[in-house]
């Protein structure tokens, strides 16, 4: 098993912020922002130290909760300091960007960082759509098409145009290349039945978060369905399952933590907006509907003492296949450092070495 | 609307359909025979279209007579000729892709620029001709077979008329003797793939970029073998903009202004 920090950016605000997205940009603290960088590398050291594969980062807009608007840059300035763990850009939201852009620059990212980056390509969380006027009828297609399109720029060695639905360039033809041939180590991420059959087609890897591991199964076993129907099995460590971890010393003090969690929407909307994207923004699980997640606290499907999350991982790498799993440690969006600090610790001394042989 | 014509060459009497006023363009068509698409209507916007039917293809009776594939473009060099058609643009799909670019080859003072979609003169090592039930030869052609209304495919026996004259004049998968000549055909060249192609794999675009001087490839999204069918708009616009400004097609001409 290969294990992953989810880096969230912790911004500590000196006071309350309204909780509701977008937040207003005026209350942003420009030392608290310093701070949280600062914090952010010192923090990612430590990651590195305990032994985590990756570091993983993600893009998210108008909010203190990840301050990450910028992954390209997140995972840029990550790779400069840090010097051995991998760089998991989890990843650009591709029906919102130039997918030439990105394929440049995780071109040149994979090359500044000598080869330590894998690459998650996604549809984005409902709320992004909001960030640069994306319209929710279009993204499944934008997404699907722009993945496409990175994969093109970063293979094809001849200049080429691009006739797309969404998207058209009449020459493309990208410096650098990327280092890792033919491409860094690519997922698709997200449930639904579009990202598993994408990934099944041109060989990537594959990527759910936060469900509880029976749901999440569907969605990997309708990938490895496809994936065999491409005539190709997928390496365990090309299933990631991003996941909450709450963990302590004993069961019942995780589950004090998690019940004290408040139960609130990551990127929480105006009701009437809200209401407006759950009709509008179509989701499934490997081809079930499901709703778009727009209120309620994500699932925390790992809780427990050492030895519980130990029996949990195994159980995961059983039922969801996952051979890399993604942890968010701590809620993000918490200005508590401290109790971060201890979970990473008691992961890194008292998990990390008894899932790794899994 | 089309309309359709007999012109004699080379002592075949072979069919057109033509529509469309502007600088003539001349359509091959692929292994299947002459079959008009959405894409021809729009096309004739901009150009006289003008589709033949290759001797020995379509309706016409069978072809015993032509032996090789430079063969059929003179005569198709020919009968462009007797249309009065001294120089025009040329198209031409799958097999009919490598008959222009003979063609152009036996006549480039005649041909003004050359568009190939999905061009079968470059193929992958043991490269097959779509075969089978129709289903099963639709699912080769076309991305989303589903979501066309009737799929036209030629019947059996125009099939059984056919394939002998295809297998005949499509020469090897990869063919030296072509592809030696390539370098020196300066015609301004649009090479069209689409990205889901099951017949022939897009990477061979890639050669024609790398062999000829002055050669433009580009990329369908979704759209497999037939992109012409699979995605008309998309083909006919960027194949109108080529053959209106040639290399200097790399410039966008698409307005951004939301609101003045």
């Amino acid at each position: 098993m290969k294990v992953s920090f989810f880096e969230t950016v912790r911004y500590r605000a000196p006071q309350a912020l309204p909780s509701e997205w977008p937040v207003p940009s005026g209350a942003y603290d420009r030392d608290a922002g310093a701070e949280a960088y600062r914090g952010m590398i010192e923090r990612l050291e430590y990651v590195e130290e305990l032994g985590f594969d990756w570091v993983s980062v993600s893009e998210h807009h108008y909010s203190p909760r990840i301050l990450s608007p910028a992954p390209m840059l997140s995972a840029a300035f990550i790779a400069a300091r840090l010097k051995k763990i991998t760089i998991a850009l989890l990843g650009p939201i591709v029906p919102q960007s130039n997918p030439v852009r990105v394929a440049e620059e995780l071109a040149m990212l994979d090359t500044l960082a000598q080869g330590r980056l894998v690459v998650g390509l996604l549809r984005g969380t409902t709320n992004e759509y909001l960030t640069y006027d994306l319209n929710p009828a279009e993204a499944r297609e934008r997404t699907d098409e722009g993945m496409e399109l990175i994969l093109k720029a970063w293979t094809e060695p001849q200049p080429f145009g691009w006739q797309g639905r969404h998207f058209q360039y009449r020459t493309v033809s990208i410096w650098p290349r990327p280092l890792q041939q033919p491409h860094p180590p690519t997922y698709a991420l997200g449930t639904s039945r579009e990202a598993g059959e994408f990934a099944a087609r041109h060989h990537l890897g594959y990527g759910v978060s936060y469900g509880p591991f029976e749901v999440m199964a569907k969605a990997t076993r309708y990938y490895r369905e496809q994936c065999a129907r491409y005539g190709w099995e997928p390496a365990p460590e090309q299933i990631v399952y991003r996941a909450n971890m709450v963990l302590a010393e004993t069961d019942d003090e995780a589950h004090a933590t998690l019940r004290a969690q408040p139960n609130q929407a990551p990127f929480a909307m105006r009701a009437g907006v809200r209401d407006a994207f759950m009709k509008l923004d179509a989701r499934n699980i490997a081809g079930e509907a499901r709703a778009p997640i727009v209120s309620g606290a994500l699932p925390t499907t790992f809780v427990g003492s050492p030895d519980t999350i130990v029996e949990q991982v195994r159980r995961c790498r059983d039922v969801v296949g996952a051979g890399v799993i993604d942890l968010s440690l701590h809620p993000p969006g918490s200005a508590e450092l401290e109790p971060l600090m201890r979970s990473l610790e008691l992961f890194g001394k008292k998990v990390l070495p008894r899932i790794r042989g899994m | 609307m089309f309309s359709d014509g007999y012109v004699e060459a080379d002592g075949f009497r072979i069919r057109y359909l033509e529509a469309g006023d502007g600088a003539p363009l001349v359509h091959l068509h692929g292994a299947g025979g002459p079959r008009l698409t959405p894409a021809h209507d729009l096309l004739s916007r901009h150009f006289r279209v003008v589709l033949f039917e290759m001797p020995g293809f379509g309706q016409s009776p069978e072809n015993l007579r032509t032996t090789s594939m430079p063969e059929l473009a003179s005569t198709m060099a020919q009968a462009i000729g007797n249309l009065g058609l001294d120089t025009f643009n040329l198209m031409g799909t799958s097999f009919g892709g490598k008959t222009a670019l003979w063609l152009a080859l036996q006549a480039p003072e005649r041909v003004r620029a050359l568009v190939l979609e999905a061009p079968a003169a470059i193929r992958q090592e043991g490269a097959a001709s779509p075969a089978g039930s129709p289903e099963e030869i639709a699912l080769r052609l076309y991305a989303h077979p589903e979501r066309l209304g009737a799929i036209l495919l030629p019947d059996a026996a125009t099939r059984a008329k056919t394939q002998p004259l295809v297998q005949r004049l499509r020469g090897p998968d990869r063919d030296a003797d072509l592809e030696g000549r390539l370098s020196g055909l300066a015609t301004p060249t649009l090479v069209l793939f689409g990205t889901l192609d099951r017949v022939i794999a897009p990477a061979m675009g890639r050669i024609y970029k790398e062999t000829m001087p002055n050669c433009h490839l580009v990329f369908v999204y979704d759209a497999a073998h037939a992109i012409s069918t699979d995605r008309p708009e998309a083909f006919a616009d960027v194949v109108a903009d080529f053959l209106d400004r040639h290399e200097a097609f790399v410039i966008s001409r698409t307005p951004t202004v939301i609101h003045p």
